[in-house]
């Protein structure tokens, strides 16, 4: 099969060469006030609908047309439409520069027919935020959170309150490929996942792929989370930032070279820890409790065609108790990128990525002694890049060499400390990718985008691997020198969607894809500890596989300020993991012989209504979905929810811009409790009330619900500086949303059991942000 | 560093969890019950052993257990020798006087209502349990709570596994503490005996029995131990691995015992 798609494949690239003589218009869409490249600002010929082009992800587009006189319009949420007549005899390059309607200090946000990419573009599963709606969308302690707000869309599922994890259609939380900059993310949470690692001052747009994963995209099995960070301004230097109740935050930027370079530079920082110093308890005082976290990007365009990105994040956590223990982790992530348009068709981009994550647990105990670490370092190579052939297709196709290092555990201690030295033997391996794609618009109405991605996993040595029984014992352990293979697989990914437009305002899709997953987390444990182990596919692990198919209907109204989408999916997992009883998974050099493999299932509805503009907006998103996995080792063999199940999910966002200086938003959440196991029996061992269970996460937690609200007062004009409050209220009715229940000997009544439900806000959480520009 | 490394995430999670707040609630959970439930533990200190037989009952219920009566209860060891347990108090088999020795293994053998069940453990060597100390509790000094720390050389080069008994004035603490030497082998051994079922202030008498048990019985204890903590570590909670075949409820543990006794000033 794979050959023959690749034969219809190029046949259409050829084909489109020999049509009719065509020509080219390209360029670059900036914002006029920052200078920012726009990404997926839209471009479209008025006279031809059906030749409509978006922007990459450095602002470039390229689209092409047979000689005439046309209209080229050029479009942006929330930003002014631009058209443009040209007449077209020979390749142009039409730079352009779009106006804010913020800029333009208009309240009423109409006039311009808004777009209908959601229509036109055959691509479906994608969510894409815009970060003023990140801004205005009520969140804990008035820090906002693109991860959280993401969870607001129908088929991404909050892993709970207070915890950044999320789940996309069934999948678990490390099943999602979280990009910075195309960094990848390890752990995206700071303090055990109350907060996102992403400062969303820092943030330029945010795209979640749940479905018709695009070829270029892979190496995680549920979605993509695309977050790129901002350029910096290159006209002039500004400053801004916030002081919040639990953090404060800054952004600088500012032209390195005027219109040509640009730097940004943003950071923040939680101050719990200085009231901790404030304490008479002199162990609390000398204790630590914070993160950090910095976002750092330049760029230097040496003409229009070549152009250089750096940027690079730091984050770290630190929790520790004075002389007793502590605890730190964080990402790293750098990235070189090098853009170059070979001519008004062939644009081409090469990035070298850097990412670390890693984390340590130590204890001050003198006669206990250790420092326990552990990381895992990615460098990636990639190159990326983008043809428009003719008008109907647009080719992408690229590669990517990443070479992965796991070094799982190391522990130091001291001579009188209760524990050894142990180092356990770092895992090396690639992870590369071959991929090609087309977007062929194959008439007025019809549009396919299909590809393949080739993606092999290389593990090698050097290093002793084992292979184990079922029972966990080691059947064979071979050593291996450094470089040599000890395990390959390869794996094809076909990705297909098609949209079919009814009309101007109404389309159908329909996408089929497959995904692969060769680094898996190892973490029996659902709150965000920082203690995440990684493991490649090995010769025990197979590479995790799931093939989704989806389809739905689209449809815009009221002049396309109204969306409207139905979608429905269902996904096929293959060799999904799970642990044995009593798996003890750090710092175990063994740890692939705790694992139990195992299949999945997860189908779904979402429904999603979006009122894009007007002084009223929001949304209304709503998933019925069901996960459920299946191993031989669970369960007697049967079909389980998986934890992540949410069989009703519903989130309501409104935000209301009252006049010039006020604005309000609202959020309601409702969802059906996660799947738990409760007991069904207990007995007495040792003296003790044990519990004894008989099916594996048959029982449900309470259904969650809540309501926040929010408010923004925009400070009056200023020339030289602009100030704003935020103000927020988080579980407005303070309801008491079910965290855990767990089971113990009854507190009151003697010789009984009783359940306990813990909540963790309980109680409305009131906040307020200090925002300030200059 | 198991252990110790779990204490600090449950202390970490009662950090996280300070907002929180909980109340009794009500469920309506599924009966699973009736189930044969096997206590059965042969040490190395001469005296009575005893295996109890007892059927779990629903949550709703008290906590009281029917007694199986009328097994047919031995165990025998790698000499062939039998030992017979006979059925004293309804429930409770055992045999008067019985002494284990480490490197034996002993097998179980139920026969009740028809089924039979079987169950070995192999005796580990014994270590001898140091001393035990107190020491104030890190997290509560201010109110003078105390902490158990337990001292002991770990054997090198053999995988040993232990299992701690806390009881504060004739009260067993409500916690399971095991431990095994993966990090620690060879090592001389400080292990806080880290609970929050009952404070141990100055003035208490606190004992410790320390049990080297085999790896079955720790995987056992330590499953038990994770799910006893109320986070769980997150895993789905389950009935731990057993030794007993077929499965049922409970274990079979053949281990060595010794305790100290500590006054806290």
């Amino acid at each position: 099969m794979p050959r023959t798609l690749l034969l219809i494949f190029l046949f259409f690239a050829v084909f489109s060469a020999f049509g009719q003589k065509k020509y080219t218009i390209s360029g670059i869409i900036k914002d006029k006030a920052t200078g920012e490249q726009m990404i997926g600002a839209t471009v479209r010929i008025k006279e031809l609908p059906q030749n409509g082009t978006a922007t990459n992800s450095y602002g470039f587009y390229s689209l092409s047309a047979p000689k005439g006189e046309y209209t080229l319009l050029f479009m942006y949420i929330g930003y002014e439409t631009i058209s443009q007549q040209v007449s077209l005899t020979k390749n142009q390059e039409i730079n352009i520069s779009l106006t804010s309607k913020a800029e333009l200090s208009e309240v009423v946000i109409n006039g311009n027919r808004p777009n209908n990419d959601n229509i036109v573009s055959p691509q479906m599963g994608v969510e894409k935020l815009n970060m003023a709606q990140i801004n205005q969308v009520p969140v804990v302690f008035g820090e906002k959170d693109i991860l959280k707000t993401l969870s607001l869309l129908p088929g991404v599922k909050s892993a709970g309150e207070a915890n950044t994890g999320f789940y996309v259609r069934g999948g678990a939380s490390d099943q999602n490929l979280i990009l910075l900059d195309e960094a990848t993310v390890y752990n995206a949470s700071h303090f055990f996942g109350f907060f996102s690692t992403f400062n969303s001052d820092a943030i330029k747009d945010v795209s979640l792929y749940k479905g018709g994963m695009p070829a270029e995209y892979g190496g995680r099995l549920s979605s993509v989370l695309d977050i790129k960070m901002n350029e910096g301004n290159n006209k002039n230097y500004t400053a801004e930032g916030g002081i919040g109740l639990i953090s404060s935050r800054i952004k600088v930027e500012g032209p390195i070279v005027q219109d040509k370079g640009s730097f940004m530079v943003s950071a923040r920082r939680t101050y719990i820890d200085f009231f901790l110093k404030a304490s008479s308890d002199s162990t609390i005082k000398g204790s630590s409790i914070y993160f950090y976290d910095i976002n750092a990007k330049a760029n230097y365009h040496f003409d229009n065609k070549n152009a250089i990105y750096l940027s690079g994040y730091f984050g770290k956590d630190v929790l520790a108790l004075k002389n007793t223990f502590g605890t730190d982790w964080g990402n790293s992530t750098g990235t070189v990128r090098f853009n170059h348009i070979f001519n008004n068709r062939l644009f081409s981009n090469t990035s070298l990525v850097f990412s670390n994550y890693n984390y340590a647990v130590q204890s001050f105990q003198t006669d206990n002694i250790f420092k326990a670490t552990s990381q895992i370092t990615d460098f990636n190579l990639k190159e990326d890049l983008q043809y428009s052939a003719g008008s109907n297709h647009t080719l992408k196709f690229g590669l990517n060499v990443l070479h992965h290092t796991i070094a799982p555990g190391d522990i130091t201690t001291s001579s009188t400390s209760s524990f050894n030295n142990k180092s356990i033997e770092k895992r090396y391996g690639f992870e590369n990718a071959v991929y090609v794609s087309d977007e062929w618009k194959a008439g007025n109405k019809l549009t396919f985008l299909y590809g393949l991605r080739l993606s092999g996993l290389f593990l090698l040595g050097p290093g002793t691997f084992k292979t184990y029984d079922a029972a966990g014992n080691t059947i064979t352990s071979t050593t291996y020198a450094s470089g040599a293979s000890v395990k390959n697989y390869l794996n094809l990914e076909p990705r297909f969607s098609a949209g079919y437009q009814l009309n101007d305002e109404t389309s159908i899709k329909a996408s089929y894809n497959r995904n692969t997953q060769n680094i898996h987390l190892l973490n029996n444990s659902t709150s965000a500890t920082p203690t995440d182990l990684y493991v490649m596919s090995s010769n025990n692990i197979k590479p995790e596989i799931a093939d989704q198919v989806s389809a739905g209907w689209f449809k815009n109204f009221k002049d396309n300020t109204y969306e409207f989408s139905a979608e429905i999916y269902y996904k096929w997992l293959q060799n999904q993991i799970d642990y044995k009883d009593g798996a003890q998974l750090i710092g175990n050099a063994d740890v692939e012989s705790l694992l139990t493999y195992g299949t999945g299932r997860a189908y779904g509805v979402e429904l999603f209504l979006k009122k894009k503009y007007g002084h009223f907006n929001g949304w209304i998103g709503y998933t019925l979905s069901r996960t459920e996995l299946k191993f031989p080792a669970i369960n007697n063999g049967n079909y389980y929810p998986a934890r992540q199940d949410r069989t009703h999910d519903l989130s309501v966002v409104g935000i209301y811009q009252l006049n010039k200086r006020w604005s309000f938003s609202s959020v309601f959440v409702y969802g059906t409790g996660n799947a738990v196991t409760y007991p069904t029996g207990k007995y007495n061992i040792g003296g003790l009330t044990t519990f004894s269970y008989s099916q594996r996460n048959g029982y449900r937690l309470p259904s969650s619900n809540r309501l926040d609200l929010g408010a923004t007062l925009e400070g009056k004009q200023h020339k030289k500086y602009h100030s704003s409050w935020t103000f927020g209220i988080y579980n407005v009715y303070a309801y008491r949303d079910p965290y855990i229940i767990t089971f113990r000997d009854s507190k009151t009544v003697p010789n009984t059991t009783e359940a306990v439900e813990t909540s963790i806000f309980a109680t409305r959480i009131p906040s307020v942000t200090w925002n300030f520009k200059f | 560093m198991k252990t110790t490394d779990f204490k600090y995430f449950v202390i970490v999670m009662n950090l996280a969890l300070a907002t929180a707040c909980t109340k009794v609630v009500d469920l309506k959970l599924g009966n699973d019950t009736g189930k044969l439930v096997i206590e059965g533990n042969v040490t190395n200190k001469r005296g009575a052993q005893f295996i109890k037989l007892s059927r779990n009952v629903a949550f709703t219920a008290t906590n009281t257990y029917p007694t199986v009566t009328g097994a047919t209860v031995s165990v025998s060891d790698t000499t062939g020798k039998i030992f017979p347990f006979v059925e004293g108090p309804a429930g409770i088999y055992s045999i008067n006087s019985m002494a284990g020795t480490a490197g034996r293994t002993y097998k179980m053998n139920i026969a009740t209502n028809g089924s039979v069940y079987t169950a070995s453990s192999q005796m580990p060597r014994a270590v001898k349990l140091d001393s035990i100390t107190e020491k104030v509790d890190a997290f509560d000094k201010k109110n003078n709570r105390r902490q158990i720390t337990v001292h002991f050389q770990d054997p090198a080069g053999t995988p040993n596994q232990y299992r701690f008994i806390l009881t504060v004035n004739g009260v067993e603490v409500k916690r399971i503490f095991a431990f095994n030497d993966d990090f620690s082998d060879g090592r001389y051994v400080n292990l806080d005996l880290f609970q929050n079922d009952i404070d141990i202030i100055p003035g208490n008498t606190v004992t410790v029995e320390m049990q080297c048990v085999d790896k079955t019985i720790y995987t056992y204890w330590f499953t038990l131990m994770r799910e006893g903590n109320g986070f769980g570590g997150g895993v789905a909670p389950s009935n731990p691995p057993t030794n007993i075949k077929p499965a049922a409820l409970g274990y079979f543990s053949a281990h060595t015992t010794q305790s100290l006794i500590l006054k806290v000033n």
